[in-house]
């Protein structure tokens, strides 16, 4: 009963820091601006603005918007399938479905948070360091794949 | 008029009723083209092309007139960056009048078609010096009053890759691919359930016991001796805990666990 409550907490926990890291543009922070994903928000004299990005290189960019996309959706379609396979699964079976799009939400933030450390801000030249959302993506990722190896082991009982 | 109120005052409520919106629709018909007699004028908002190539600027117009033959187009040039425009294109008394002094002289040629409301433009081997907004003005007399549309040229060495193209395939294709593998994963649970129904049928007549214990080893993989739960209960997906009532034999647990064994 517990250890149900507590994967359902800790999958709804995952859901949520999958979402602000996906939908918060702060990947990237320097001093006077937090960027990517989605848009660029600079400081310019106490007022924050919103910019496009600019002089990225578009398919990276837009290939870690895709998978962290998917691997929101991922998540968010393993929690609904895991509370159906609750009650349709017979005893003593584990919940491979879930599983499996947990592994696929796992592998797509690892993905989205590979290719952005590889392909972005390389070259340390705007003195800035990682933001919330990047630490939270990698966060995501362990505990997707924490969950995974959850699903694919736990047995349904009574 | 008499006609009308003699209907009005012998016929149902509906009857009037209907009278009154048909009267008032031919009213309104009537008087509204006379107030809203504006043309409006379409062209794009932005067209991309490449240095070297041909572009095409579309302009159509809405007027609720009938075209007239002294339909006008004319098409003005204004480079980024500067506050003049120039005259490039004017189509008038069915005759087309192309740039010939100006930035476009040589390369402008008039694809519309006026009877069907199209004044497109075609300007051919584009360059960086083309960048710029570009008017369209389409008259319709006795239609005049209108507002003119424009069209923001871009040219590129090379075309970027539109915003979100790549995010959407990726998104697409997966979730694509997801709802396939979920569709045929159910249709051959079906498809194969319906099968073991039939031979369940068909079997109905001979000895019952006999034959379902034999159908269903053939129907089992061979399963390695591990998998039995730890309590030394059958595990669930072995049919022979089925009680005996039942006519129709339920496979779909069975393939759940034979489809994830193998």
């Amino acid at each position: 009963m517990f250890m149900l409550a507590g994967i359902v907490v800790l999958h709804i926990t995952t859901v949520i820091l999958l979402l602000v890291a996906t939908i918060d543009n702060a990947w990237w922070v320097t001093g006077t601006a937090s960027t990517d994903l989605w848009g660029r928000w600079e400081l310019t004299s106490s007022d924050w603005h919103y910019y496009n990005l600019q002089n990225y290189p578009q398919d990276y960019l837009q290939s870690v918007q895709g998978t962290v996309v998917l691997a929101c959706v991922f998540t968010i379609l393993a929690l609904f399938v895991f509370l159906a396979q609750l009650f349709t699964l017979p005893k003593g079976q584990r919940f491979i479905f879930t599983g499996i799009l947990q592994l696929i939400a796992c592998l797509c933030i690892m993905t989205a948070a590979s290719v952005y450390t590889a392909k972005f801000h390389t070259n340390d030249d705007t003195k800035g360091g990682y933001g919330h959302s990047y630490i939270l993506a990698w966060i995501s990722f362990v505990l997707t794949l924490l969950l995974t190896v959850t699903y694919l082991i736990l047995r349904k009982s009574e | 008029a008499g006609l009308i109120l003699s209907r009005l005052s012998f016929g149902s409520s509906t009857e009037t009723m209907l009278t009154v919106l048909v009267l008032a629709s031919i009213v309104l018909l009537g008087i509204a083209p006379e107030r809203s007699q504006a043309i409006t004028i379409y062209t794009g908002w932005e067209r991309h092309a490449l240095v070297g190539s041909d572009v095409r600027l579309s302009c159509s117009f809405f007027s609720w007139r009938w075209i007239s033959d002294d339909v006008t187009f004319s098409w003005t040039y204004r480079p980024d960056g500067s506050r003049d425009s120039i005259s490039i294109f004017h189509y008038t008394g069915g005759e087309a009048y192309v740039d010939n002094k100006g930035p476009f002289r040589d390369r402008l040629e008039f694809v519309g078609n006026p009877g069907r409301r199209d004044g497109s433009i075609l300007i051919k081997n584009l360059d960086f010096s083309d960048n710029g907004t570009f008017t369209c003005d389409a008259k319709n007399p006795p239609d005049i009053v209108g507002r003119p549309s424009s069209v923001r040229l871009l040219v590129f060495e090379k075309l970027p890759i539109q915003a979100g193209v790549i995010t959407g395939a990726i998104i697409g294709v997966v979730l694509g691919l997801l709802v396939l593998i979920v569709v045929i994963y159910y249709l051959m649970r079906f498809l194969v359930a319906r099968r073991v129904f039939s031979l369940n049928v068909s079997k109905h007549g001979k000895k019952k016991k006999e034959g379902s214990q034999q159908r269903q080893i053939k129907q089992t993989p061979p399963l390695p001796p591990t998998i039995v739960a730890s309590d030394g209960q059958m595990p669930s997906y072995l049919p022979f805990k089925h009680p005996r009532g039942t006519s129709r034999c339920r496979p779909t647990s069975l393939l759940w666990t034979s489809w994830f064994l193998l």
